[in-house]
């Protein structure tokens, strides 16, 4: 990988799909700049679905941009198949969906908008139809074909945002919160079809969202941004195991009498009660192991149930990995 | 071939949207053609008083309509449709296409003066009929002199364009410039410097074409030079002043509205 970025002719499979290196954008507003990306690394393999993950104003839409060309970094810098972002022809390989509805135009049908989109990245006329009817098809937006996409509920449009995406055939999908403002069926349909899509034609997506489950949906990795920087680059099974470890969840049959709590508080300090004190949550020390929470629970004369390890989900870890407890 | 797939998409579009719109189309046409029934019946009751509002005479009236109304339908499509496409969030899709955003903009004037020498082929038969004047029409001389005439007016389009993405409460001051086009339309090129600008100049070369029966051979050689050098001149001017803007923009997150 001595391919230097920003020159050569990218050849697939020995250039890294999307590299980022040390970004930082300051915007100008009237009230001094703002800060979006504080010096933002990360890499985007070929293939890869990868996660951009944080809050509102986190950066992502910014970072997402500066990968397309459409927005000019204060320094560090971007390369997209070894390509600057600044280069037109970078778009013979990407395609992006940005934040908001309004990547279509309202006064075209669904038909007419894929196509044109098709022909804009100069797919030849025959070409663009199969492709457009393929993806009509595939979409369920067969009845609305005709319609003009302001017309269309939110999920439509955001499907044939999607769909106007895909009909360029670009090896690359930059895909800025796609399922936001959708509600949770439509959501999950899209996942459902982002994640079939990389698979199935080995797209290389990177994916921005708020909403972990999406991410955790989607992606096999997780980058996540909080105020402009990355706080944690790393296979979504990993960082699952990170916070999963030494959490267990106790079912209690009986629920737990004040003089039994008062017992095992003091062996098990992070006690948790859940669920009108019918379960208990608590992380064992690094000392402890299940034999000890075992103990205390029998010597405090608790009834159990089940145990069972405490599943923490990417909302958690992400929330924790944002206070910096990582 | 890319290129042609690209233009086609791009004219196809254009053509959709006059189509699905047939009513805005139509009554701008007809607005047009009302403005010049009152200002022929206007200058046709001067020159019954003996005062000649127009120093060639009604047809002059009719040529320099014409150009106008060329002029503002050129300026409105190019600059309303780029701020249209801001504020829809569409035109950072054309900037993500691969031969380039200047190739999506120079295919989209392309399409427009096509689309605007039907508009003006009608709106001349209209006049033509109502007023009796007939007017020569030798297209080899005229199309290539209509565009000429009117690049400078996709130049300041452009700059106007590039304004508003920055300054996105300059929308106002669009509608004024449409007035300064009459203005230089009516203005007499006889001074180089009145030459240089925009419109004039074309104005009378296409009169003489039209009501004289010059044709691009006969007309003064410097004057169709002149003509070129100004196309050339505003059209690279407001291309220039678009593209300092467009980098502004790219700086500071503007080219979708925010
Ligand atoms: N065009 C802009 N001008 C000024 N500030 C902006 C602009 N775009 C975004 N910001 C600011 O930059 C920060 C990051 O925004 P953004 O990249 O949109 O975050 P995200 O997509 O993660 O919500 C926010 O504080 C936001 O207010
Ligand atoms: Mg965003």
């Amino acid at each position: 990988m001595n391919l230097r970025e920003g020159e050569g002719t990218p050849t697939t499979g020995t250039v890294t799909a999307l590299i980022v290196e040390e970004l930082v954008k300051d915007y100008r507003t009237r009230k001094g700049p703002v800060r979006a990306l504080a010096g933002v690394s990360f890499r985007v393999e070929e293939g890869e679905i990868v996660g951009l993950l944080g809050a509102n104003g986190a950066g992502k839409t910014t970072a997402i941009k500066i990968l397309c060309g459409l927005l000019r970094p204060t320094s560090g810098r971007a390369t997209v198949l070894g390509l600057s972002p600044s280069r037109p022809e970078v778009a013979r390989r990407v395609a992006a969906l940005l934040e908001g509805s309004r990547n279509v135009y309202w006064r075209l049908s669904v038909e007419e908008n894929l196509r044109f989109f098709a022909g804009l990245q100069g797919v030849p006329p025959r070409e663009a139809r199969r492709r457009s009817a393929d993806l009509v098809a595939r979409f369920g937006l067969g009845d609305k074909r005709r319609t003009t996409a302001n017309l269309l509920s939110q999920g439509m449009k955001q499907k044939l945002a999607l769909a106007c995406a895909l009909v360029k055939g670009t090896p690359l999908l930059l895909l800025d919160e796609p399922t936001l403002g959708l509600d949770v069926e439509t959501s999950h349909e899209l996942r459902g079809m982002i994640r079939e899509l990389a698979v199935s034609e080995g797209k290389t997506v990177l994916l921005s969202s708020h909403d972990m489950g999406v991410v955790e949906d989607t992606c096999r990795r997780v980058v996540i941004l909080s105020r402009g920087r990355v706080v944690a680059d790393d296979l979504v099974p990993n960082l699952l195991a990170l916070f999963q470890t030494r959490a267990y969840r106790v079912s209690l049959r009986d629920g737990l009498p004040a003089e039994a709590r008062a017992r095992l508080a003091t062996r098990l300090p992070t006690l948790r009660l859940l669920e009108a004190e019918r379960a208990l949550e608590v992380e064992l020390s690094p000392d402890q192991d299940v034999y000890a929470l075992m103990d205390a629970l029998r010597e405090a004369g608790v009834a159990v149930e089940g145990v069972s390890r405490a599943e923490p989900d990417l909302e958690d870890v992400f929330l924790r990995i944002v206070r910096g407890e990582r | 071939m890319t290129y042609l797939w690209t233009f086609r998409a791009v004219l196809v579009r254009f053509l959709i949207e006059l189509k699905r719109y047939p009513l805005n189309t139509l009554s701008s046409l007809a607005t047009l053609y009302i403005v010049f029934l009152i200002l022929f019946t206007g200058a046709r009751y001067a020159q019954g008083l003996g005062v000649n509002l127009f120093g060639e005479g009604l047809e002059g009236l009719v040529v320099g309509y014409l150009v106008w109304t060329f002029a503002i339908i050129a300026y409105s499509d190019l600059s309303w449709e780029l701020m249209r496409e801001a504020q829809q969030g569409t035109l950072e899709q054309l900037y993500m296409c691969p031969l380039g955003f200047r190739f999506v903009s120079a295919s989209w004037i392309v399409a427009s003066f096509l689309v605007s020498l039907a508009w003006v082929a009608a709106l001349l038969g209209l006049m033509m009929v109502t007023t009796g004047q007939l007017l020569l029409l030798p297209l080899g001389s005229l199309v290539p002199l209509l565009l000429l005439t009117v690049a400078p007016v996709y130049g300041i389009g452009f700059m106007m364009a590039g304004l508003a993405l920055v300054y996105k409460r300059i929308q106002a001051f669009f509608q004024i410039l449409q007035f300064v086009f009459v203005a230089l339309v009516a203005f007499p090129a006889d001074t180089l410097w009145g030459k240089a600008l925009p419109l004039s100049l074309g104005t009378r070369l296409l009169g003489r074409v039209m009501v004289d029966g010059d044709t691009l051979a006969t007309l003064p050689r410097t004057d169709v030079l002149v003509l070129v050098a100004t196309a050339v001149f505003y059209l690279v001017l407001g291309i220039g002043v678009f593209r300092l803007f467009e980098g502004v923009a790219k700086d500071r997150g503007l080219l979708a509205h925010y």
